[in-house]
């Protein structure tokens, strides 16, 4: 069966969603690892999570709106973005899990 | 009270955001011409309850867990902050932006006329749901180990 290709939005912001969410993971990687990073989070809007999480929505909207403008997802079909998309999440996923497991077993 | 009512508004808002995600799904599956207003609007309605769901649970975590955090970590389940609140905390992000995302994916995809365009839509509810059982799991753990903490007082 022919998959169809996407129009610009739906694959500039699919992108954006796969930027994102990989991105979500490195910053908990760097933020974790370096109390720097983690220090200038705290300082940047009062609590890491508030940063963490402004940083994440306004590139996914930036880049989004970039994304379309420069229609970099036209080869992009729906099954394509889909397999980009679920991969991502996955991925970050499972890093940030991994990432954390060592604190399961840590005592308080 | 104002503790306990946002932290029952972001439960609230999340569980809907998760329901509605379940009806997309359906909706979706049995794509009409008749039913594509309906699918329109729950993609903005889901995006909707989880943008609610993560401002009120973020001004709850930020004013409000600190003392929580406290309690669990003098308990017997400290791992339920250190792993399973870390998770969700960051996980809820990844919930977020395909929630945001989704409304413009179902926007694009009109009017669902093949399979794979009914595939994104689908996907995308299907993630939605499952991250979002996940933050329910979580909250449920985290929650119970409050309890645990306070009865060891």
């Amino acid at each position: 069966m022919r998959d169809t290709k996407m129009g610009r939005m739906g694959a500039g912001f699919g992108l954006s969603v796969v930027v994102a969410s990989l991105l979500n993971a490195l910053i908990v990687l760097v933020k974790e690892t370096d109390h720097h990073v983690m220090s200038a989070f705290k300082a940047a809007l009062g609590h890491h999570w508030v940063t963490h999480g402004a940083i994440l929505i306004v590139l996914f909207i930036i880049l989004g709106f970039v994304f379309t403008a420069v229609d970099i997802g036209k080869r992009f079909t729906f099954g394509t973005m889909l397999k980009c998309i679920v991969w991502s999440v996955i991925i970050s996923s499972a890093v940030i899990a991994v990432f954390l497991l060592p604190n399961l077993k840590a005592g308080g | 009270m104002l503790n306990q009512v946002t932290m029952m508004l972001h439960v609230v808002f999340g569980i809907l955001g998760i329901l509605f995600a379940v009806a997309l799904y359906v909706d979706v599956l049995n794509a009409s011409e008749r039913n594509l207003g309906r699918v329109k609007m729950t993609g903005w309605i889901i995006a909707a309850c989880m943008v609610m769901s993560f401002v009120i649970g973020g001004y709850w975590y930020v004013l409000y867990y600190p003392v929580h955090r406290s309690i669990i970590m003098a308990g017997p389940w400290p791992w339920a902050h250190k792993y399973f609140m870390e998770l969700k905390e960051h996980l809820f992000l990844t919930l977020l932006i395909l929630s945001l995302y989704l409304p413009v994916a179902v926007h694009n995809s009109l009017p669902l006329g093949t399979k794979n365009t009914r595939r994104l839509i689908l996907g995308l509810c299907a993630l939605i749901v499952l991250l979002g059982l996940f933050m329910e799991l979580s909250g449920a753990i985290i929650g119970e180990s409050v309890k645990m903490g306070l009865s060891k007082r």
